[in-house]
């Protein structure tokens, strides 16, 4: 849980304190599936993932952002979080370990924004993204 | 592939009962075991009404509800062909157990690309506008849908 964090605080170039998740196991996609509601096969079928062209299943995109999700409230309450977008770069497989990390790359009055990154333990990216934080000011 | 006529359809709008059982799932299934998302009396402390849906939330009545899956059917989108490209959430209050929030997706744009490697593929960007019980604005959702040809 984020402790409060105030704007003055924080200044550009700041580090989001990293989060480490994994390995991601298939286990896990079943509990994602049913929890999502994204029924997907290719997410929790190893056959239909081949026949659709893949070596097997992949992760649904929505559990890595749920990691950078994480990341970002360990760090930031989650009231204070106003805006979070994300791409989906990569597609991530069991057993890959995923780094979320992340840094302030501007501030505006009472708003900070950071980019956030997310990848596997071959450096390979799965996400690239900016959230927006509104941080109270001391006063 | 994606019928672009279908650009800028709204789609009915469909309600979905925020759950603390649902948001233990999602948490759980990230592996995030902040007792914020599960425990009213920490939740509190920390200022909240109630334990507060995580940031990633969302996805569970846009998948639950149908209204992904519904898109999907409606733009005779092929099932087995999309990756999800982008993800976007606009937060304007917290939603908690025992809200009513209701969502309106919109198909806002369908877009054919080629990938770097000459692959041909539909972009499709639906939005989410959700209000809860009280008419308020919770959140917006934009989800971008890469269907492979």
């Amino acid at each position: 849980m984020a402790k409060q964090i105030y704007f003055e605080d924080i200044n550009i170039g700041d580090a989001m304190p990293a989060l480490v998740k994994g390995p991601v196991q298939k286990l896990q996609h079943v509990m994602y599936a049913g929890a999502s509601g994204d029924f997907n096969p290719l997410h929790t079928d190893d056959d239909f993932a081949k026949a659709v062209g893949m070596d097997g299943v992949i992760a649904h995109g929505m559990l890595i952002m749920g990691f950078v999700g994480q990341a970002i409230t360990n760090w930031i309450p989650k009231k204070c979080l106003k805006k979070l977008g994300i791409r989906f770069a990569g597609m991530t497989k069991p057993g890959n370990t995923i780094t979320v990390s992340g840094k302030v790359i501007d501030k505006k009055p009472g708003l900070i924004i950071c980019e956030v990154t997310a990848m596997d333990e071959k450096g390979d990216v799965k996400i690239t993204g900016q959230f927006e934080a509104a941080l109270p000011s001391k006063g | 592939m994606a019928d672009k006529s279908k650009e800028g359809k709204e789609f009915p709008s469909m309600v979905w009962d925020v759950e603390r059982g649902k948001i233990r799932e999602l948490v759980r299934a990230i592996g995030d075991f902040d007792p914020l998302w599960v425990d009213k009396e920490v939740a509190k402390k920390e200022g909240y009404k109630d334990c507060p849906a995580p940031p990633t939330f969302y996805t569970v009545p846009m998948m639950w509800c149908g209204s992904m899956p519904q898109v999907i059917t409606e733009l005779k989108i092929n099932f087995a062909m999309i990756l999800h490209g982008e993800e976007e959430y606009e937060y304007y209050q917290e939603i908690y157990p025992g809200d009513l929030i209701a969502g309106t997706p919109k198909v806002t744009r369908i877009e054919e690309k080629t990938s770097k490697s000459g692959r041909k593929m539909d972009m499709v960007t639906v939005e989410i506008n959700y209000t809860n019980q009280r008419g308020e604005k919770v959140a917006k959702a934009r989800s971008t849908l890469v269907e492979r040809k």
